[in-house]
């Protein structure tokens, strides 16, 4: 996960001359640039910065102003005084306000990239992980009452987000400038992330005040809202309705399955078969007698080489799949 | 008995579990959400009938998820919303299984001594 660092100095070609010393750093970090205090904190709102290195003197709003707004408000942003006016009270002051490097100009560009690589590898201290579903993992978090911060990337939309945890308790979440429950939540609905661990949680007050299970469920419930809303009548109501050819419906289906999960999907045959109907007509009973409404598909493990799922229709449809398929893949494409 | 499903029963959107014996009576009920209908009133051998060899089975509903599992004892139901995560009711499931077993008459001994043959 590319790390972004955001440079904020007054001096626009001191700004330029850092960006393009810090080109041979670009795959450990990216640089944001911002010309004053002000323009700093519009850039936190809209990116995820994972260190600041600001200039002290500065128009609109000084570095030291800045300093104390980034503790307040994003106290697990570590940021570097750079100055040209330094004196040691004024260090002193820095350090006092939270800064965790103080660097008097001039000074060699690769000190300042020393400096910004031994900061940024504490983000990632507890280890990194790729290609997750965050609610499983962050689940573990809870259940292993850990102290950490985690900033996550989402592998299709590459938003980044960063979740506050404090003895297992999430005390905050963050995305771009929302904060708090809406946050968590927005991270939540994120189905395969990559994301980075950092032992310790700068937080010291709890500001989502809930249960980790019931937001998760609550972004999964939005989600699958979101995604259901129009949604074009599916392979499987075309199927019951017998508006098509079952033998084009069957290669539709497959072909969906395919497209979207791909070749390696477990799916091995697919046709109709009167076998199962008598069956499926009980399951579609036991549904209705609990009020559960009309019985869409299943999932049936007999314990043979294939795993059946069967579709009811005028004619029952039976997908046989590997039993170490992805079965909730296939049956959330299924049911779409 | 109801202690052995706390985990399961306490997940959200969990609605309730029923156990099952093979020939279709309900040999355990514990509803979390107020379901209108008695399955006690209701004969269950057919439904009992179509689940003979399955080991696992997961029903998607408009409205709803069943889960079923075949254990030592007989079918058990699992009534579910259909936002709940299914892999943790699996995952509980897998844990709690080897507890429902049918106890076996002198079992508690066959350890120490030897059948007479």
């Amino acid at each position: 996960m590319i790390k972004n660092v955001l440079l904020v100095d007054d001096d626009t070609e001191m700004l330029h001359a850092l960006k393009e010393g810090f080109k041979k750093y670009q795959e450990s970090f990216a640089v944001v640039l911002a010309e004053d205090g002000l323009r700093a904190l519009e850039s936190l709102k809209r990116n995820l910065i994972s260190l600041v290195v600001t200039d002290l003197k500065m128009p609109n709003m000084d570095g030291f102003e800045l300093l104390a707004h980034i503790m307040e408000h994003y106290p697990d942003i570590p940021v570097i005084i750079i100055t040209g006016y330094s004196t040691p009270e004024m260090e002193q002051l820095a350090r006092e306000g939270g800064a965790v490097g103080y660097i008097a100009k001039p000074f060699l560009i690769e000190n300042l990239a020393r400096q910004i690589l031994t900061t940024l590898r504490r983000e990632s201290e507890g280890g990194t992980l790729h290609n997750v579903s965050s609610g499983m993992f962050l689940q573990l978090i809870e259940m292993e009452q850990k102290t950490c911060t985690i900033r996550l990337e989402d592998k299709s939309s590459h938003k980044k987000g960063i979740l506050f945890f404090n003895e297992g308790e999430l005390f905050d979440a963050r995305v771009n400038n929302i904060q708090g429950q809406a946050a968590a939540q927005e991270i939540f609905s994120w189905d395969a992330v990559n994301l980075s661990i950092q032992n310790g949680c700068a937080l010291k007050d709890n500001k989502i005040q809930s249960d980790l299970q019931p937001l998760i469920l609550e972004a999964m419930r939005r989600k699958d809202e979101d995604e259901a809303e129009n949604v074009p009548e599916s392979v499987m109501e075309q199927m019951e309705h017998g508006e098509e050819e079952p033998a084009d419906l069957l290669k539709k289906l497959k072909a969906r399955i395919e497209t979207q999960i791909g070749q390696q999907c477990g799916l091995e045959d697919l046709y109709q078969d009167e076998f199962w109907d008598s069956r499926v007509a009980q399951l579609s009973k036991t549904g209705e007698f609990f009020h559960f409404g009309r019985f869409m598909l299943g999932y049936i493990d007999r314990g043979d080489t294939n795993d059946y799922i069967l579709i009811p229709g005028q004619k029952t449809t039976v997908i046989t799949v590997d039993p170490k398929c992805p079965r909730d893949k296939i049956l959330r494409v299924i049911s779409e | 008995m109801r202690k052995l499903f706390n985990d399961i029963l306490s997940t959200e959107g969990v609605k309730g579990i029923l156990l099952f014996s093979f020939s279709g009576d309900l040999i355990f009920k514990e509803y979390i959400s107020p379901i209108d209908e008695k399955p006690e009133h209701r004969d269950w051998r057919f439904f009992i009938e179509s689940l003979e060899g399955m080991r696992e089975t997961d029903l998607v509903f408009e409205k709803g998820r069943i889960y079923i599992r075949r254990t030592e004892m007989g079918y058990l139901v699992i009534l579910m919303a259909l936002f709940v995560p299914i892999a943790m009711i699996r995952l509980n499931c897998d844990i709690l299984l080897p507890l429902l077993r049918q106890p076996k008459p002198g079992g508690k001994f066959g350890r120490f001594f030897k059948k007479n043959k």
